[in-house]
């Protein structure tokens, strides 16, 4: 505190003035003579009473108005650690708040304080600083990274977003949001651009870029100590629990218990950081069973979790023939072994024939069918039941498409006779794969030995995702019901091809596995991904905090679909049509295991434009000043006003 | 410095000093053909004889002229005796009191009235004697008449100093009665100046004797105008001159029963003068003294 703030607010020493006024007066009234006392009758308490009150909101008012002038005179020497922008020659500036929404901002520092409030509030600071012409915009980096805000110089629609923005369990994706805000204000004509990081940095480590980062409060970064439930799933009798924590710090002397279940013997935690897993035997006859880690850390919500359904996990039937579709090496077939590689924790469920049951799907999101010879009636009545209730089906046509037996077709995926053009050797036609990603340029110059031509064949209404460069299909997508069924014209068996060894296949049979985990819903799934459900089904979804809303949404591929995206850890129930059933939405572990990353090393040039505060609240003040004299007067005319009704003269004796 | 100079500064005689002039002032403002008439007539004391003319009221025929000179005679008679003035100054210490607005304390202001009434009884050729209550350095005046005794009526008017508690004192009092009693004969008129204040008890019925035996009473009652208003506001912490009454009230709430409290005294006074035939005469030291001195004038039947 300077000598000028310090003699500002000496100022409000004088409120000694008044409170000594008030002793004064508050004390008993001077003695006076008069000879007819003694028919004069005693009301001291009344006296005494009256005067107190009074004399009590007059001090009280005069005392905060000689306060209130002591602050104004001291705010313009003030400086204080709240944030603001500097300027250079006072120039407006467009700024960008990436404000990280995601779970590990939720946690709460050693003093209490979560991080998502401080990083609000450092928003606030910041936009409260902003001057008319300012360009502001506000990104999220909770995965995905969205635009809550493009850049706009309407201060108060910046505010209003602000506001509404809310702290969520989703993953980090803060060089996504990064990217996005420095997008977002690189067409504004400003020439002062700034990026500002609100975020614990936990995550990938932020490469350098123009404009720099600016964290303005390093102090988010500060690792705490944690440990989540990300994933819980009944098998059977048994309960696994997929733990993660910061450090063995965080894990030692904890231990997963079943809440409300006393029988139950706490498993205890390994006292190491990461993820671990742990497994309990639980009552399968409970209901609604809830793991939780005893002790505390910085977060208590993640310390507890629902246990999901059995079926928790993506469930994944692949029926692909051993012997000509696994690898020379040997091991499982190319695709069980790509879907291992790309969904660690989908169950895979290999079969030799499709299931003439529908029951059989159950549990089930996804079949990859590699190159059939034909689907039966029984098998085609379970498979399209299957796709109707929100299956996803795969079929890599081969040379077994030619071998179609007797009352077996290759319906639901074709109709009619496929033929296998083992002398056709084109590639495909990249450019109609792009939506696929970079990946889809590897498609180039392969070295296949055939392919099923479907360009003489009915697809049933599907539509063509991608071409050979001769112009057949490639891959066709058709919807039937609430499921999609794909046909790829190509056999997943490296005897046919190197299409099974390009990283194309992996992002298409990605894109597949993305697919069926839209479409069934994964009863587990991490905050943040969407759910997607069919336009004309009716959905209604029950969260932790009330009602999700469900909207419309086109997509890139095509049709519109119903979305939602839970954002918070917790028990959903999903109402589709007339079935309903639970899901569980977790938080991902990276939120826990991710340190804290220092920012780029640019970023000390952006630092260097954070200017410390100073304090002009003089406006505001000289109202409070003014409206604090009006109360003084109209307390004074009141009490005139009081003793005139009492009927006294208003002259005083005093 | 004299004697009377000293007074004055210890008293507060506030714009009604100089006393001397101002009781003259006052008392040639009064003239309102209160002297006594010289005319014979009926009366009270024998005047001499004339000889009868017609139209003479036969009563006073003197009849034992007739018989022994056989000339028919009237007997005359003084139509207004000489009546003495018996002044009693209450000089106790509540009457030092003045508050604000008033002209002067309510003993200064019953000075004046006192020495007024002296100037119009010596004028008159009335008789006038001082006694006290209360006070110090209070000079008791036997009865006399002419300027001599106007001169020293305002002298020890001016010499007294309101003093002394009588509060329970009631024998003082009695003493002060006992001595006007004495002084004023049948007929005599009987002027108290007192604030009514602080007295002790029995005071009404010690005073109201002197209305007694022939004798004209009357009381003026002299009071501050905060007496008689209660002008404060606000907390108060009150204290009699007289006693040991002490107390805290607030204005507004004691207000009405303090003036309730005082007209009821008023009033008892009143009833109690009025049944012993003398009257009590309220006076405001701010109000005019010529129009206190007529309401004691005409409250004594507009003679001395």
């Amino acid at each position: 505190m300077s000598f000028l703030v310090a003699a500002a607010l000496g100022v409000g020493l004088f409120i000694a003035i008044p409170i000594a006024a008030h002793l004064l007066r508050r004390g008993r009234a001077k003695e006076r003579d008069f000879p007819p006392t003694a028919l004069v009758p005693t009301s001291r308490s009344v006296a005494r009473e009256r005067a107190t009150l009074e004399d009590r909101v007059l001090l009280t008012i005069r005392a905060l108005l000689i306060a209130c002038l002591a602050v104004i005179g001291a705010t313009p020497f003030v400086q204080c650690s709240r944030l603001s922008l500097g300027r250079n020659a006072g120039a407006s500036v467009a700024f960008a708040l990436v404000v990280d929404d995601s779970h590990s901002m939720r946690e709460k520092d050693i003093e209490g304080r979560v991080r998502f409030d401080r990083a609000m509030n450092a928003a606030r600071e910041l936009l409260s600083s902003a001057r008319e012409g300012d360009a502001i915009a506000i990104v999220l980096a909770g995965k995905p990274a969205r635009l809550a805000l493009a850049a706009t110089t309407d201060l108060n629609a910046a505010r209003r977003a602000l506001n509404d923005l809310s702290e969520s369990d989703r993953s980090t994706d803060l060089e996504g949001a990064v990217s996005l805000a420095r997008m977002s204000i690189a067409s504004v004509s400003h020439h002062d651009k700034r990026v500002v990081l609100l975020s614990d940095l936990a995550g990938a480590p932020l490469s350098e870029g123009q404009p720099p980062i600016w964290t303005p409060v390093p102090d988010l970064a500060t690792p705490l100590e944690n440990c989540a439930i990300f994933g819980a799933e009944r098998r059977g009798r048994r309960v696994a629990a997929h733990i993660a924590c910061t450090s063995p710090a965080a894990a030692a002397g904890r231990a997963l218990t079943v809440v409300g279940e006393k029988n139950v013997t706490p498993v205890p935690l390994a006292a190491r950081g990461g993820i671990q897993e742990l497994g309990l035997d639980l009552d399968p006859k409970l209901e609604h069973p809830e793991l939780e880690l005893n002790g505390g850390d910085a977060l208590k919500g993640d310390d507890r979790s629902p246990l999901a359904a059995e079926s928790a996990s993506l469930g994944v039937l692949v029926a692909a023939d051993v012997s000509n579709a696994s690898a020379k090496t040997g091991g499982p077939p190319v695709l069980e072994q790509a879907v291992s590689a790309l969904e660690s924790s989908a169950t895979i469920h290999p079969i030799a024939l499709l299931p003439d049951d529908v029951n059989e799907y159950r549990n089930n999101a996804l079949l990859l069918l590699d190159d059939p010879g034909g689907i039966t009636p029984e098998a085609r009545g379970a498979l399209t039941t299957f796709v109707e209730r929100g299956g996803v089906a795969v079929a890599f046509f081969g040379p077994r498409v030619d071998q179609t037996p007797l009352g077996a077709t290759l319906e639901p995926f074709a109709h009619g006779a496929v033929h296998w053009d083992a002398k056709d050797k084109s590639d495909v036609n990249t450019a109609s794969l792009a939506w696929l990603g970079p990946e889809a340029s590897s498609l180039q110059d392969l070295k296949l030995q055939g392919h099923a031509d479907l360009s003489t064949t009915d697809l049933l209404g599907g539509r063509i995702l991608a071409t050979f460069s001769d112009g057949p299909p490639f891959l066709s997508k058709r919807e039937l019901g609430r499921g999609t069924l794909f046909t790829v014209a190509l056999p997943t068996s490296v005897e046919h091809g190197n299409f099974p060894l390009r990283p194309a296949f992996l992002a298409l049979l990605d894109y597949f596995l993305d697919e069926a985990r839209t479409h069934r819903g994964a009863a587990q799934s991490v905050a943040g991904n969407d759910w997607t459900f069919p336009l004309n089904a009716s959905v209604s979804i029950d969260g932790p905090r009330g009602a999700l809303t469900v909207q419309e949404r086109a997509r890139t591929s095509g049709n519109a679909q119903k979305v939602t995206t839970p954002t918070l850890a917790g028990r959903y129930t999903v109402r589709i049509d007339d079935r309903a059933e639970e899901r569980v939405v977790t938080v991902d572990p990276s939120e826990i295991t991710a340190f804290p990353q220092k920012p780029p090393a640019n970023a000390a040039q952006a630092r260097a434009n954070a200017h410390p505060g100073s304090v002009d609240a003089s406006p505001e003040l000289g109202f409070v000043a003014l409206a604090l004299l009006a109360l003084e007067l109209g307390v004074r005319v009141f009490r005139r006003m009081t003793r005139e009704r009492g009927g006294a003269p208003v002259a005083a004796a005093r | 410095m004299s004697s009377s100079s000293t007074l004055r500064q210890g008293l507060d005689w506030g714009k009604l000093a100089p006393l001397r002039l101002r009781a003259k002032t006052v008392a040639d403002g009064v003239y309102a053909g209160g002297h006594r008439s010289r005319r014979r007539g009926a009366g009270i004391e024998f005047g001499g004889q004339r000889s009868y003319v017609p139209g003479d009221d036969l009563r006073f025929i003197d009849r034992h002229a007739l018989l022994r000179h056989g000339t028919l005679l009237v007997r005359q008679f003084e139509t207004e005796t000489d009546r003495t003035l018996c002044l009693l100054v209450d000089a106790s210490l509540s009457m030092s009191y003045r508050g604000e607005g008033a002209p002067g304390a309510k003993y200064a202001y019953a000075a004046l009235i006192a020495a007024a009434l002296c100037k119009i009884a010596v004028g008159a050729g009335d008789r006038v004697s001082l006694d006290w209550f209360g006070g110090e350095r209070t000079v008791e005046l036997a009865t006399a008449g002419g300027r001599e005794a106007f001169e020293r009526v305002v002298g020890a008017l001016e010499t007294a100093q309101p003093s002394a508690d009588l509060k329970s004192d009631l024998p003082a009092l009695e003493r002060a009665v006992a001595r006007v009693e004495r002084r004023a004969g049948r007929g005599s008129t009987v002027v108290v100046l007192s604030d009514l204040l602080d007295l002790p008890e029995g005071a009404e019925v010690a005073i109201g004797t002197l209305g007694s035996r022939g004798k004209t009473l009357s009381v003026a009652r002299v009071l501050d105008p905060t007496e008689l208003s209660f002008p404060f506001t606000g907390p108060l912490h009150l204290r009699a001159l007289e006693g040991e009454a002490r107390i805290e009230t607030d204005a507004a709430a004691a207000r009405p029963q303090y003036l309730a409290a005082l007209a009821a005294q008023t009033e008892r006074w009143s009833e109690r003068l009025l049944s012993r035939g003398g009257s009590l005469v309220p006076l405001n030291t701010a109000d005019d003294p010529v129009k206190a001195v007529r309401q004691i004038l005409d409250s004594v039947g507009g003679v001395l």
